[in-house]
């Protein structure tokens, strides 16, 4: 195109100067703190801190039935199946820092597969093992006393239930629109660099 | 080493365009600007150099463009018609308007790529950047000049 020239020209004179300076820039990325992956790390170290007290509890309590093992050991693995998804969803992040657009879409469609695969399988692994596990351990300390038993195990029902049958089903809706959008986005994006 | 002022003061102008070619949207480029440089001064002590800076430094910033999902909703929906020819002399802010409204219209690769193109990078760098190979580069971008050329043409801007 003889024109080029003249549409660089024109694509020029787009005023940039009131672009942050940079000092004001440093100020502002100084100031950022990467609010999604933080929440990963906070995670990850909450549900390891929770695996190590259930752990410790374990070991200092007087517990008797193995059922309280058990629950306690579930529970601790519930959490660190939770801490291991999460490290290992920080450690695709982290690798990100230098991709073509081409790379970039891949790996968002990756974490497309990954976030369907975690609602389908791993979430229901951890609820399962959690739940499990719960309901081990709370065994012991209220079986003597009738009231406490059935006060206990009907809180504990209620949570759960509240839990399977509403929350994760509200979730995993709400992100399924969110993702069933990208995925159309990525699609024709994808389709574009074929 | 470079420090991130001078990367800041020599790429921001740059990656700006750039966004505000992909998006076309002022607010929303120099919110994606202010991402890039998020990205760029959090990974800059780990940069290996495995690319030029240059081309990691688009990299970002066209990655972010792909990613902001709200760009879609402010893209005209209809095509500029190809028989609106104006006579008068426009300035050049209305010059710029039209230019980024062609952009406008093109798919989203198409954008970053003639985005990039006009920016002056190398056509290796730009196929580094968007991950094609050069030749697939060099054949979109003659053929979005065609069509910038034929809307600009239309609109009686080239001779």
């Amino acid at each position: 195109m003889d024109n080029l020239d003249d549409l660089k020209a024109i694509w020029h004179t787009a005023k940039t100067d009131n672009l942050p300076s940079s000092k004001e820039m440093i100020k502002l990325v100084k100031g950022f703190r990467g609010q999604k992956l933080r929440k990963k790390w906070l995670v990850i170290i909450l549900s390891l801190a929770l695996s190590c007290l259930i752990i410790i509890a374990l070991f200092i309590g007087q517990f008797k039935l193995v059922t309280t093992f058990i629950g306690g050991g579930l529970m601790a693995a519930s959490a660190l199946l939770l801490a291991a998804t999460n490290v290992r969803s920080l450690k695709r992040f982290y690798r990100l820092d230098d991709c073509s657009n081409l790379e970039f879409l891949a790996f968002i469609e990756q974490t497309r597969q990954n976030q369907i695969y975690y609602y389908k399988k791993t979430m229901v692994m951890i609820l399962l093992l959690c739940s499990i596990g719960w309901g081990l351990y709370l065994y012991e300390p209220v079986r003597q006393h009738t009231l406490w038993l059935i006060a206990t195990y009907t809180g504990a029902a209620i949570y759960l239930a509240i839990m399977w049958f509403i929350v994760r089903p509200r979730t995993f809706k709400r992100n399924a629109e969110k993702l069933n959008v990208i995925t159309r986005r990525l699609e024709s994006i994808s389709k574009q660099l074929k | 080493m470079t420090t991130f002022e001078e990367i800041y003061n020599r790429y921001a102008p740059q990656i700006f365009r750039v966004c505000l070619g992909y998006t076309n949207d002022a607010d929303q480029a120099k919110d994606l600007v202010q991402e890039t440089f998020i990205s760029v001064w959090k990974n800059l002590p780990g940069f290996r150099n495995q690319s030029q800076i240059s081309t990691w430094i688009f990299r970002i910033a066209t990655n972010r463009c792909l990613r902001a999902l709200e760009v879609a909703k402010r893209m005209p929906v209809a095509e500029l018609p190809f028989d609106l020819v104006e006579t008068r002399e426009e300035s050049q802010e209305e010059k710029l308007n039209f230019l980024y409204q062609c952009i406008a219209e093109l798919e989203e690769t198409d954008r970053i790529i003639i985005s990039l193109e006009l920016e002056g990078l190398p056509q290796a760098e730009i196929a580094a950047i968007v991950g094609l190979n050069s030749g697939n580069v060099r054949v979109k971008i003659h053929r979005i000049k065609e069509k910038l050329s034929q809307k600009f043409k239309a609109h009686g801007q080239f001779r």
